[in-house]
């Protein structure tokens, strides 16, 4: 199988324009198709900013269902569905697919919170033994990680030839993954994201974000990423991942009364400027920060913690083992929070290995996702930095976590990493 | 003069993507990453370095940052008391950091010498930036109250060209296409993940907007944060590190010929001297043909790759017939004929060069002589040139005032 031309449906919407645009931009030839022709054509603006390009219009075909999806859907190699997280959004459009496509083409949804085998159900045998899950982290244009897998009824060849596609021609990370809720990167993240949206509720939401920002690990605050992925979509998340999973730290992923308040309120992030999220900006450029407490918004009191303070100036000059020594050496209410923080993400990561990615990768996939879909340091990388393995390990028993048996016999987190201070900003 | 040997022996070069200022790092933390990373690529040991030679172009404009070289004895306790020296020569600094490096190995005075080339410049608007840069030209008669200089220099460049021989600004827009398709290849280019095809590069308008005369933003290098760190030292140092290492001498690249040439600071001097002259930038020329000499090449032909300062698509398309590739005036035919491209029969820029792997200005020099040694060494990954044996840099500073080219080879 040889991909050449792609329909990519949900074409109007960010992921859909911007996967979309990455293939135009690797001279694929691709239909963006959406509800509306209207719809499309911003797909395609969007993309052409993405590639900061309008050259790459010329491998792309707009339009809408009505007029274009027989004509993309009988031609295509690959279907690729970006559509509404939503069953039911899905299975209606895999249902209309599934009568035009051709018995050897590829159908991939980009789903990162469905139960992956739910979605083909009901459809022909050569759909089910050709649908496979191709998660692109957002933008592409940024993040160059792709989750891949196949349902139990995917004809492995077909992921085979999917994460060669996408790792040669469109040099994606490609990371193959199980597939179960969240895959790797979201099972991972959003435990420490609904985690952190908890203590918020004691200690502010500009607290949290300033304990545990950049210089922990990550170009972009916590609290401040769920503003931009949104609060609705982190709910959907959270609600998938309690209903779909089980383990020991399923306890984590709870979403307090003031997310559901904010969410009810469409208080949702950057997609409700004017209402704001976590964050709300001012004209003046400045942030207020919402209060868990009375649901408001309070302005800024710049927190001041001697031991952070310490760190991000060791960071800064490029001392970054140093930096972690200060933290871990820490005592207080803060410093706990930083170690409780640091300890669930390691001691998760190395327990998910063998459960979200095949065993024999160890924690290298999970590794990959971490850093090319999040752009948070890898947990092998927080681990060197902590100092090595039994540090770690000292780390995750002070919080009295589960040290995994395979963050015991991992030799990955002692090796030296190159530019590994990308991941580390002194902010 | 002594005419001994001095060696190569690896380094590293941070990924020329990362934006240091929005990292809010020192440049002192660039110039630590580069030297960490360099521990880990070669054997050198903190106690072999005799000294550390730094070039820098700007820093006290970009960072508020002078005297750079006493950074480096912060990086290990085995440093206090290291002699450190700081070199500028505009985009070619780090190459006079080369040559001074090379005079004092031959002179004896020190047998392993880190090298440290390092620009961080995203602290800077690309207005203030410009302004910054124009100090490399003559400022108050060339760059004063013009936004962009640089680019308006090297727009002149391709304005001599087309006066004296004709350019069509098409092979212009297939230099930027090889750089940004060379620089998909390296793992530490800045622009590894950015879009570029030759029909981009040919158009213009909203996202090809013309900065200065002929040049576009694709005929550009970008404004980078980088730093490279890498090692050169005598011959009993390098027979003693092959030891170590359990190589032969013989594996080790070393400095086969060097050229060095200052012309005149005004681009328009350098022009009207070269009047009737063959060479558009004599001096250029001069550097380039004094390093064949001193490595006994016959020609071009001699190399299997070149790394040349195509701080933009004009320098380069000025390089293609100063090494010789082509007659004068005729670069166009290498790049129509695909002489320069990757599978070539000459490459030029494999790592994606100034406009694909990015121009940090004062670490230019040193990512080149870097490059070279990864080509002569085999170690160049997606990015290497099959047999590579022998390779040339060029480096510039200025509107091609300062040149130094070195020939790298085994």
């Amino acid at each position: 199988m040889k991909i050449q031309k792609v329909a990519v449906l949900g074409a109007s919407g960010t992921v859909g324009s911007l996967t979309g645009g990455l293939l135009a931009q690797n001279d694929i030839g691709v239909w963006f198709l959406s509800r509306t022709q209207a719809g499309s054509q911003k797909g395609l603006a969007r993309a052409q900013k993405q590639a900061r390009s309008g050259t790459i219009a010329k491998n792309i075909t707009c339009g809408d269902y009505d007029t274009l999806l027989a004509e993309a859907c009988s031609q295509a190699d690959w279907i690729l569905e970006c559509v509404a997280e939503d069953y039911a959004v899905k299975q209606a459009i895999y249902e209309k697919v599934d009568a035009l496509r051709r018995p050897d083409s590829v159908i991939s949804s980009v789903t990162s919170s469905l139960v992956l085998d739910e979605l083909p159900k009901g459809r022909s045998h050569s759909f089910r033994k050709n649908f496979l899950s191709t998660h692109f982290y957002n933008p592409p244009g940024k993040m160059a990680a792709c989750e891949i897998c196949g349902t139990s009824q995917t004809d492995p060849a077909v992921v085979d030839v999917m994460a060669d596609f996408c790792a040669a021609k469109l040099r994606r990370a490609v990371i193959p993954v199980k597939p179960t809720a969240g895959f790797a990167g979201n099972r991972i993240a959003f435990v420490l994201f609904a985690r952190i949206t908890e203590l918020a509720v004691e200690h502010g939401i500009e607290m949290m974000d300033y304990l545990v920002g950049p210089y922990t690990g990550r170009l972009m605050p916590p609290l401040a990423t769920l503003d931009l992925v949104g609060l609705d979509i982190h709910k959907a998340i959270i609600r998938s991942l309690q209903a779909h999973t089980d383990d020991a730290f399923h306890d984590k992923l709870v979403l307090p009364g003031y997310v559901e308040k904010m969410i009810a309120a469409g208080h949702l992030g950057n997609k409700t400027r004017d209402k704001g999220g976590f964050y709300k900006k001012l004209e003046s450029g400045e942030f207020m920060y919402i209060d868990p407490a009375s649901g408001g918004y309070i302005t800024a009191f710049r927190p001041h913690v001697q031991f952070v303070e310490k760190a991000k100036d060791q960071i800064h000059l490029g001392r970054y083992r140093d930096a972690f020594q200060t933290i871990l050496t820490a005592k207080g209410t803060e410093a706990n929070i930083v170690h409780e923080l640091l300890a669930t993400y390691i001691a998760y990561a190395y327990m998910l290995i063998g459960q979200v990615t095949d065993e024999r990768y160890g924690i290298e996939g999970i590794d990959r996702v971490m850093s090319t879909g999040f752009n948070w340091a890898s947990p092998s990388l927080m681990v060197y930095m902590l100092g090595g393995k039994d540090r770690a390990i000292e780390l995750i028993q002070s919080q009295n976590l589960p040290v995994p048996d395979s963050l015991r016999t991992d030799s990955t987190s002692e090796q030296y990493v190159f530019n590994a201070g990308k991941y580390f900003p002194a902010k | 003069m002594s005419e001994q040997k001095v060696y190569l022996l690896g380094g590293y070069q941070t990924d020329f993507a990362r934006n240091w200022a929005r990292e809010n790092k020192h440049i002192c933390a660039m110039m630590r990453e580069a030297y960490e990373g360099s521990l880990r690529t070669t054997r050198i040991e903190p106690a072999d370095i005799k000294a550390a030679f730094i070039g820098n172009f700007a820093a006290e404009l970009y960072c508020m940052q002078g005297h750079l070289g006493a950074f480096f004895v912060d990086f290990d306790p085995a440093f206090r008391g290291l002699p450190t020296s700081r070199f500028e020569g505009a985009c070619a600094s780090s190459a006079l950091a080369v040559m001074s490096a090379m005079a004092h190995i031959r002179a004896g005075m020190y047998d392993c010498i880190a090298l440290i080339g390092v620009e961080l410049m995203k602290t800077a608007s690309p207005a203030k930036g410009g302004d910054y840069l124009g100090t490399a030209a003559w400022y108050s008669r060339e760059s004063a109250g013009v936004e962009f200089p640089f680019p308006k220099l090297f727009g002149k460049l391709g304005d001599v060209y087309e006066e004296r021989f004709g350019l069509d600004d098409t092979y212009l827009a297939q230099i930027a296409a090889i750089n940004y398709a060379n620089a998909k290849l390296n793992p530490n280019a800045q622009t590894r993940d950015w879009f570029m095809s030759y029909d981009h590069a040919c158009s213009k308008g909203q996202y090809n907007s013309t900065v200065s005369g002929r040049i576009k933003v694709t005929d550009c290098s970008q404004i980078t944060d980088g730093a490279v760190c890498m090692y050169m030292a005598s011959a009993p140092f390098a027979a003693e590190y092959a030891r170590r290492c359990g190589i032969t001498l013989e594996s080790i690249p070393y400095i086969q010929g060097w050229g060095q040439t200052t012309a005149p600071m005004e681009f328009s001097a350098k022009v009207a001297e070269s009047e009737n002259q063959p060479f558009v930038l004599p001096w250029t020329r001069k550097a380039i043909t004094d390093a064949y000499s001193r490595a006994g090449l016959k020609d071009c032909w001699d190399l299997d790759a070149i790394e040349t300062h195509d701080c933009f698509t004009t320098s380069e398309y000025m390089a293609i017939d100063h090494f010789g590739l082509t007659a004068p005036g005729q670069s166009w035919r290498a790049i129509e004929e695909g002489v320069i491209e990757l599978g070539g029969k000459l490459p030029i820029n494999p790592s994606g060069g100034l406009i694909g792997c990015g121009h940090p200005v004062g670490a230019t020099g040193v990512r080149q002589l870097l490059d070279a040694y990864k080509q002569v060494t085999g170690t160049a990954g997606e990015y290497q040139v099959k047999n590579a044996r022998r390779v040339a840099t060029l480096n510039i500073g200025g509107s091609a005032t300062t040149n130094v080219c070195f020939i790298v080879g085994k």
